[in-house]
């Protein structure tokens, strides 16, 4: 069962690494020679640098945004506002029951009759993707701030005389850290391989990677699988990066109870 | 006092509004004006003409497809992850078992193009195991099999669905104490009743649960079987996709209650995920 769990997992990403290298590969079991000229092809248009460019920076700026309205709300509504939990909770639970072509065809409904400048713009889509991503980006900062007594710290620091902000920024942020960078990463590594939401909202105005890969595969296989080769390696980093920081979390946590 | 102090917990919502403000204008509104459009006619007459519209058999077909597809991934889903994660689980290595948890891990949130691609290179025509098994066995897949089809949607689903149930069950799978497993044997029972008739149960809240959590995941699906297949394999995603962009006849009434329907089977299964995910706690120390 093992075994056919590894092949069924790993032979579609050897096949696609192994035919990015291929001279001829559709005649014989195995290539016929190796070569790198489809990755020297597909990495030298002006095309995926311009792509790339644009997925980071939708990923990004959702990234940012995103750490910027949830952290905050998590932690009043931990601190100060228990009531309000259930009700947050609801709207972070919510983009599971809804996929992406029905949240684009939600927004364009709603928000067309103010005009195409607003409803298909780069900024739209940043708070389309905010939206899909919010479950990951909730969680994580939540289960720190559980782990981390928010209470006796923000006590403490402002018997000392700091004011919201400070004791926000300089005690309770560090000490969530662990969270908010795991929701992070996996807010970008979900924002950045985005297909449904940019094909919709704002289509070929606003090219991605993934719109790029898509493109490439109707019309050139070789190079196309250069692509999904980087795109496969970028997403085993950025996942790989999230339990690095998840694992944080986990060290951090035994290492506070161990001092008790 | 009393007015005083609510109005001084009426405060308190103000940092949280920017947040709910948010959530109301990107979430709230946006799907009430699906669903009250689907409901009513240009003029804001209360109609069900729209549904009636999505009775056209080319519709519901649609709809058949993505259940069917649906519910065989999640079920194909949960057997084989189940059974994966159980074998996963009573590895002796501990490297061996973390690696293929992370891989675990990876694959759920692949999708969409690569995966797609991935698919055909290796199934295609005249992908890897095509020729293989033509080479070494003489056995021709195609034109019998074809990837770019709902079976082959099925295999590149599996690639997401798989595990995502072993990460679902993992828990549950792990709350199976060795003491029961003991104690039915003990009593008589044979390997195979402790499974029917003491693990099984157990375990039944999350692997609906997980049937639940894959069939919707399957269902909202979209960049796979649009890369895979193209525009013109039937299924709702790919119809009210299609509706967005103009691609069809604009008919947004029918876009809508498609999609309003569509929220519904999606509520049913997210709601019926988070019910049984309380129903699973109580087995967990």
């Amino acid at each position: 069962m093992i075994g056919f769990f590894l092949l069924y997992m790993l032979l579609p990403l050897a096949a696609t690494l192994l035919f990015s290298f291929a001279t001829r590969w559709d005649r014989s079991i195995f290539p016929e020679a190796l070569t790198l000229k489809w990755w020297e092809a597909a990495v030298s248009r002006r095309a995926f640098g311009l792509t790339m460019k644009n997925s980071l920076l939708v990923s990004l700026a959702t990234m940012i945004v995103s750490v910027l309205l949830v952290t905050p709300t998590a932690y009043w509504s931990h601190l100060r506002l228990p009531r309000s939990r259930p009700l947050i909770e609801l709207f972070t639970i919510l983009p599971f029951g809804v996929p992406g072509v029905i949240l684009a065809l939600a927004l364009i409904r709603c928000y067309a009759r103010f005009g195409a400048v607003i409803v298909y713009s780069p900024a739209m889509l940043v708070a389309a993707c905010m939206v899909i991503s919010l479950p990951f980006m909730y969680r994580p900062i939540v289960n720190a701030l559980n782990a981390a007594d928010v209470k006796t710290l923000t006590e403490a620091a402002h018997s000392l005389g700091a004011s919201w902000l400070a004791t926000m920024m300089q005690v309770i942020a560090p000490n969530i850290m662990s969270g908010i960078l795991s929701g992070a990463l996996l807010v970008f590594s979900t924002v950045f391989v985005e297909f449904t939401l940019v094909n919709l909202l704002v289509g070929a105005r606003f090219k991605t990677f993934p719109i790029y890969l898509v493109e490439f595969t109707r019309f050139d296989g070789r190079q196309a699988s250069a692509l999904a080769v980087i795109s496969f390696v970028f997403a085993w980093l950025t996942s790989l990066a999230v339990i690095w920081a998840m694992g944080r979390a986990e060290r951090h946590r035994e290492g506070a109870l161990g001092a008790r | 006092m009393r007015p005083v102090r609510r109005t001084r917990s009426a405060l308190l919502w103000i940092p949280l509004l920017p947040f709910f403000l948010f959530g109301l204008l990107m979430e709230v509104v946006p799907l009430a004006t699906v669903v009250y459009s689907s409901l009513h006619d240009s003029g804001a007459h209360l109609t069900l003409a729209n549904y009636q519209r999505t009775m056209s058999p080319v519709i519901r077909a649609s709809f058949a497809n993505s259940l069917k597809l649906s519910a065989v991934t999640a079920a194909l889903g949960v057997l084989l992850g189940t059974l994966s994660g159980y074998a996963l689980m009573n590895v002796r290595n501990a490297l061996f078992r973390g690696a293929a948890t992370a891989l675990a891990d990876v694959a759920t949130n692949f999708g969409g193009a690569p995966l797609a691609f991935a698919f055909i290179v290796t199934l295609g025509s005249t992908g890897f195991i095509t020729l293989l098994l033509l080479k070494l066995f003489g056995i021709a897949l195609y034109p019998t099999f074809r990837i770019y089809s709902v079976t082959g949607l099925v295999l590149a689903y599996l690639y997401f669905q798989l595990p995502l149930m072993i990460l679902l069950v993992q828990p549950s799978l792990r709350g199976l104490r060795q003491e029961w497993k003991e104690a039915a044997l003990n009593l008589g029972a044979s390997e195979g009743q402790y499974w029917l008739r003491v693990a099984l149960p157990i375990l039944t809240p999350s692997l609906v649960g997980g049937f639940l959590l894959l069939f919707a995941n399957s269902y909202g699906a979209y960049a796979t079987a649009w890369t895979l297949t193209g525009p013109d394999i039937n299924l709702v995603t790919i119809r009210i996709a299609a509706l967005v962009r103009g691609e069809v006849q604009l008919e947004p009434g029918i876009a809508d209650a498609m999609a309003t329907l569509s929220l519904l089977i999606m509520a049913v299964c997210v709601l019926g995920y988070l019910g049984t995910n309380r129903f699973s706690q109580r087995w967990k120390r």
